[in-house]
């Protein structure tokens, strides 16, 4: 049993045109592995990972996290959102303790923590700004943080550079393989930048749309640590070629 | 590419001069002033003996000359004119009623107000109640203010209660509707309780129409007050007002106006440093700074 499991899994959105988001889905993530979904818009790539992170109910099967079902959200849960959805009154550091603060933690604990983790995504001297202050990428590393210092048993990711431009994009990228490699946390990383699955993940899900499906898996094994400078090697072009071939054909 | 002129451009508008920001100030002062003086300048030209009108209206410095005896007179043993050395106790006496009445629409307004937008169920079962009853004016629940609490205090801090209650209770309404779906889940994300939320998330989220409410609350709690004094109770702005006209001294009731005009201004003013200062954030996301 890996750290997520999902059986049988459908999610259908009412209203007046029902819209069948996953349909049967099985799916799993094991303890410490870095799994990314792949699709195009609208497949249902949020929607799982919303399912996971328990904001929203499912429609049919069983979901699990730790072996226990999901029924809401909860801070062993770290999710980082796209836009990084920041408090805008609260400045970086409150964001960041938020959530130790609000779970009664001991200072003494978690004061130390959030100080180390700003300091590791390059954020040390911008404690005090608020989040409009700050550049996208910069919000993006306190959404990050702000999961982090949680502890979380996984970190659950919804396309959070998908609103960067191509150099943030990379040096977000570089930090996040850094700190994983630290870290090793279970990740769910939603993208569909291929290169950016292939760089990150240990395994890639491949999904399609109408109905949302994960239509394979492809395991990457490019060694790690891995890098930025990775992105031009050969054996990461032949899992491009692969992954490009895999969503153009479709099913099999 | 016009590399002088982008370099000029950015520079003035990166860091104007001392001089430049005094210069800039003082003449906003004087366009806002402009209009203002230009009026009292024709009133007083189209006065004759202290009157325009026929004697209906008096000339702004029979107006000023009845403001400095009403301020600063010393009442005598012998005065019988109530217009000696009061003007500050009919001051004081309306702004703590506004105080009072404004301060209690603010503790009930905002709860329920975060309460109507946060929850469905706490939405259905009071909105339509407070939708029915908005129609009512404040002056139409003088009456009843009378009969139930007589010719007291309580009346007219009952009345800007209910006058200010409406606007602050609709704006925090919409304004705890209109948060961000990202900002709750992620504060569900990080372990919040339902009342972190509200506290933590609802209440400084619709902060920004609070502000609103509480303006448009705090103006309709000057009006009420006023109302009220003019009827239901025997002191303040608006029983002297009152009075002031039925003893003909019009003279007092223009100042009387322009006391009302300029505290309600300066309360309002009060409420919009406050919002600057609070809403810091939202400031500083604004276009025009
Ligand atoms: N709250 C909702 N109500 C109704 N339908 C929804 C809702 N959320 C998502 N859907 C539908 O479910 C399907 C999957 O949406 P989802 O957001 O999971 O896609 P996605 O793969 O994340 O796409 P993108 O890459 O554009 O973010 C879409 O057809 C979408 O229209
Ligand atoms: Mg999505």
């Amino acid at each position: 049993m890996g750290t997520i499991s999902l059986r049988g899994v459908s999610k259908v959105y009412g209203g007046a045109r029902a819209v069948t988001a996953l349909d049967h889905v099985d799916f799993e993530v094991a303890e410490g592995e870095f799994v990314a979904l792949l699709g195009p818009s609208g497949c249902g790539k949020s929607t799982l990972l919303n399912l996971v992170a328990g904001f929203e109910g499912l429609s049919e099967g069983t979901l699990s996290f730790d072996n226990a079902p999901v029924t809401r959200p909860g801070p062993d849960r770290g999710v980082v959102f796209q836009e990084a959805s920041l408090l805008p009154w609260l400045n970086v550091w409150e964001n960041v303790v938020f959530g130790p603060k609000v779970q009664k933690l001991d200072r003494s604990d978690y004061e130390p923590r959030a100080r180390e983790i700003l300091k590791i995504v390059g954020l040390e001297a911008f404690h005090e700004a608020l989040p409009v202050q700050l550049s996208g990428g910069m919000r993006q590393r306190v959404g990050i943080a702000r999961a982090l210092v949680m502890q979380p048993r996984a970190l659950l990711m919804d396309e959070p550079f998908g609103a960067l431009d191509a150099q943030t994009r990379l040096s977000m990228q570089a930090l996040l393989l850094e700190v994983w490699q630290k870290l090793k946390t279970t990740v769910l990383f939603v993208t569909h930048d291929i290169d950016e699955a292939i760089l990150l993940a240990d395994r890639i899900c491949v999904m399609t749309a109408r109905p949302g499906r994960i239509t394979r898996t492809i395991p990457i094994t490019l060694p790690r640590p891995r890098s930025i400078d990775d992105l031009t090697s050969a054996e990461f072009n032949r899992f491009k070629a692969l992954i490009m071939a895999e969503m153009r054909g479709g099913h099999h | 590419m016009a590399g002088p002129d982008t370099r000029k451009t950015t520079g003035s508008a990166a860091k104007p001069s001392l001089m430049e920001l005094a210069g800039e100030r003082l003449g906003r002062g004087l366009l806002a002033i402009a209009l203002p003086l230009a009026v009292l300048v024709l009133w007083q030209l189209s006065g004759k003996n202290g009157a325009v009108a026929g004697g209906a209206l008096p000339t702004p410095d029979r107006v000023w000359n009845a403001w400095l005896v009403w301020a600063f007179g010393k009442p005598g043993p012998m005065t019988l004119s109530p217009y000696v050395g009061t003007w500050a106790d009919a001051i004081y006496f309306s702004a703590m009623r506004v105080a009072k009445g404004f301060g209690l629409a603010v503790l009930v307004g905002v709860p329920l107000g975060i309460i109507i937008g946060w929850s469905r169920l706490a939405a259905s079962m009071v909105d339509p109640t407070i939708q029915w009853l908005r129609p009512v004016p404040i002056t139409a629940w003088l009456p009843i203010s009378i009969a139930i609490f007589g010719i007291s205090d309580f009346g007219a801090v009952f009345l800007i209660t209910i006058g200010a209650f409406y606007p602050i209770v609709i704006n925090t309404t919409q304004g705890a509707r209109d948060v961000d779906k990202n900002w709750i889940r992620a504060a569900l994300m990080m372990g919040a309780s339902q009342w972190d939320i509200l506290r933590r998330v609802v209440l400084p989220a619709a902060l920004p129409s609070i502000f609103t409410g509480l303006r448009i609350g705090l103006g309709i709690g000057w009006t009420a007050v006023i109302v009220s004094e003019m009827v239901a109770v025997k002191s303040g702005l608006g029983y002297v007002l009152w009075d002031a006209y039925y003893v003909g001294r019009m003279d007092i009731v223009i100042a009387d106006m322009v006391s009302i005009g300029l505290f309600g201004f300066l309360s309002d003013w009060a409420i919009v440093r406050l919002e600057r200062w609070v809403l810091k954030w939202r400031r500083l996301q604004n276009f025009n700074q």
